[in-house]
């Protein structure tokens, strides 16, 4: 099978507002991080997320693919390394 | 002659006219030359665009950057319609703009200088140009200086929508999600500077960063251009030092001495209550009350006048001057504006827009490419504390008498299409 | 030369080129659904969109099939080459060359829409407005080349599709969202009646739900 690695670290999803025409894609696919406002552009959740929440991160990957003007995108940041 | 730690220092010398470069010379002798970095350091120098970026970090990332093509823009595009420093010093001094262009053109190893200019404003581009002519005429040893000409909006001034304009001829701002940023003129990376900053940056230059502290707190160093406007007896811009008690500054403006309010940094800055005038004109103080010099503005609301009102005419304004590129700003400053509407004229339901305005303005915070509709959500949020007792009146239907002045407090360049704020 | 031909091949041709026309009729009028911000309700807007991504591949396989079997087939003289490059086939020229830019053009806007992560959104965007001018000749090209689009069924088939995305064009134009300045565009999607939590989240991550200042 391989090495298994452990994910450690978060992401973050990052909207270029400047792309982004309210299509709500994103909101669809990713409920838990992207909530609409009244005109129909995302509120992105701000907090980052660990990247072992793989469910998440599943919706997050969708949200980027899905979005009709590549607005979205995933910023990760990982943790230090930890000794062993 | 400068050599006292005394005021004035930029707009040092002018009577009305610019300084040609003869004079400039006679005013400003040289004194001993400097590393000039390491005074610019010590110097403690923000910028005094609004944003009071330390300009030492400014200068030192991009003397990092590599580029064989560096240019510095020399911001003199007065976004802010209540101020009119950048012309007041642009009409004074142009040559100590240019010489702190050029100081950071050396510093960061540019070879060009890219002066932008309104161009709604003919008399300052022609100073400029002047002394810009005058300098190709000594021909000097330094970097290249253009004059470029951008039509005047109020995000034309912000730095990544000046560098746009340069790079595609539309003043767009940019989307910058990575802080430090570089801006890029071409491919290569680009210094941007307000004019008010290189002035400083010149006689920083040529007096030391000592000298440049004589003025100013320890925590807000040297000396600042404020646009004097509203209940005033002619708008000026006057050289303080920064720490100055406000009263001294409206007393030397012959301002009103109890004004209900002081609007401070510019259309996207905050109100202060008339009862804190004694505060000292400077950050650190300022921002006990949540207010920042910004842009130099300060602008003086009379007891007459309704701030609620002067509020909603900035907004709608600001809201017409947003670029449209990001749909929080382009559909939400205008239901701001909307909504102050509704409580100021106490018409539909004020109440219900009071609350709607407040949860408004925090779903549209930080939603944008650029600070603008941040500015705008700051600006109201202050006016909802500092009128807070005026509000409460409109909104049960008892408007005060200051909507129906005939003279508005606050000169707002004309709305292009009044009717139609954001269709097209 | 040995002759390499079969009915088959006529058929398959054929009948590949038919479905090709309806599965692109079916994309183009799945993309002006995307375009137009329909759903939200009772079907996801993203549901749309990756239908449209799908058929569009299918209808690309129909394709590249009914191109194969009309270049492979030595019946009628239409080399691979005259599948790209318009006027180099001897049978029906004209006919041909249209469909060959017809296809050019889709596989232009194919590509680029796989490569879609690694080019600039408006270099795409510019591309994919070329699918209209594809379809156009893929209409022209069924009715001047198809055998037996020139009356009865076929003919019914091919009027109906063209009928169809011009109704889908027009559509398209006069029901877009309305935009701020040409920029900005106002197509509120209703809010999701449930949105889950995350099984991590212990604060409250939206920023408007930050506790009210009074």
């Amino acid at each position: 099978m391989g090495v298994v690695r452990r994910r450690s670290g978060s992401f973050v999803l990052k909207v270029n507002p400047i792309l982004c025409d309210g299509f709500g894609h994103c909101h669809e696919l990713a409920p838990e991080l992207v909530d609409v406002d009244e005109w129909g552009y995302p509120i992105v959740a701000t907090e980052p997320v660990p990247l072992s929440n793989s469910g998440v991160l599943q919706s997050a990957r969708y949200a980027v693919r899905g979005c009709p003007r590549q607005a979205l995108s995933i910023e990760r940041s990982h943790d230090a390394e930890k000794p062993q | 002659m400068i050599s006292s730690g005394s005021l004035p220092r930029v707009l040092h010398g002018s009577e009305g006219r610019p300084l040609s470069l003869a004079q400039h010379e006679e005013v400003f002798i040289a004194g001993t030359p400097f590393n000039v970095m390491h005074e610019l350091e010590h110097s403690g120098l923000t910028g005094r665009g609004g944003a009071a970026f330390p300009t030492f970090r400014k200068v030192d990332l991009l003397r990092l950057q590599r580029g064989h093509n560096k240019s510095v823009v020399v911001n003199v595009m007065e976004g802010e319609p209540a101020a009119h420093k950048e012309f007041a010093l642009a009409g004074a001094n142009p040559h100590l703009i240019l010489e702190g262009a050029q100081v950071l053109a050396g510093l960061i190893g540019a070879k060009r200088i890219l002066v932008c200019v309104a161009r709604d404003n003919p008399t300052v581009v022609n100073h400029l140009s002047r002394a810009i002519h005058e300098l190709e005429r000594r021909s000097l040893r330094g970097a290249k200086i253009e004059l470029h000409t951008p039509p005047w909006r109020y995000v034309a001034g912000e730095e990544s929508a000046l560098v746009h304009w340069l790079n595609d001829n539309e003043s767009l701002p940019q989307y910058r999600p990575e802080r430090p940023s570089i801006l890029r003129v071409g491919h290569s990376p680009v210094l941007v500077d307000n004019a008010e900053t290189c002035a400083n940056v010149a006689l920083i230059a040529r007096f030391g960063a000592e000298w440049f502290r004589k003025l100013g707190t320890v925590q807000s160093p040297g000396s600042t251009l404020v646009s004097l406007t509203g209940a005033v007896e002619r708008s000026t811009v006057l050289e303080v030092s920064l720490g100055t008690p406000i009263r001294d500054i409206l007393a030397a403006g012959h301002a009103d001495m109890a004004p209900q309010a002081l609007l401070l940094g510019g259309f996207g800055g905050t109100w202060l209550h008339g009862q804190h005038i004694d505060t000292p004109y400077a950050n650190e103080h300022l921002g006990a009350h949540g207010a920042s010099v910004g842009a130099g503005v300060m602008a003086v609301l009379p007891r007459e006048a309704c701030g609620v009102y002067e509020t909603l005419r900035i907004v709608r304004w600001m809201a017409n001057e947003s670029a449209r590129q990001c749909g929080p700003c382009a559909f939400g400053l205008p239901a701001l504006a909307e909504d102050l509407t509704s409580i100021t004229h106490s018409s539909k339901d004020p109440k219900a827009a009071y609350e709607r305005l407040q949860s408004r303005c925090d779903s549209i915070e930080g939603r944008g490419a650029c600070r603008h509709p941040d500015g705008v959500i700051r600006l109201v949020r202050s006016a909802l504390i500092v009128f807070a007792e005026d509000i409460a009146q409109h909104i049960v239907g008892r408007p005060c008498t200051g909507t129906q002045r005939p003279k508005h407090t606050i000169t707002i360049p004309s709305l292009e299409h009044e009717d139609e704020l954001i269709w097209e | 030369m040995i002759a390499f031909t079969s009915t088959y091949f006529w058929y398959t041709t054929r009948a590949t080129g038919i479905v090709a026309l309806l599965l692109l009729t079916l994309v183009v009028t799945l993309g002006t659904l995307v375009a137009n911000r329909i759903g939200g309700t009772f079907v996801g807007r993203f549901e749309l969109n990756e239908l449209h991504r799908s058929v569009s591949v299918v209808a690309m396989l129909f394709l590249f099939v009914h191109i194969l079997t009309t270049v492979v087939d030595s019946y009628v003289s239409t080399g691979i080459i005259s599948a790209f490059v318009p006027m180099t086939s001897a049978y029906k020229t004209i006919p041909i060359a249209i469909g060959a830019v017809g296809f050019d053009l889709l596989l232009c806007v194919w590509i680029s829409s796989l490569l879609k992560v690694r080019i600039k959104n408006e270099s795409w965007r510019f591309i994919h407005w070329f699918s209209w001018l594809a379809y156009t000749s893929a209409i022209v090209h069924a009715y001047m080349s198809g055998s037996d689009t020139h009356d009865g069924a076929g003919l019914l088939l091919v009027a109906g599709c063209a009928g169809i995305v011009l109704n889908v064009a027009l559509w398209r134009y006069f029901g877009r969202p309305e935009r701020a300045a040409g920029r900005t565009a106002l197509s509120p999607i209703p809010r999701a009646k449930t949105i889950p939590q995350r099984t991590d989240s212990t604060s409250r991550a939206f920023p408007t739900q930050k506790p009210r200042r009074r």
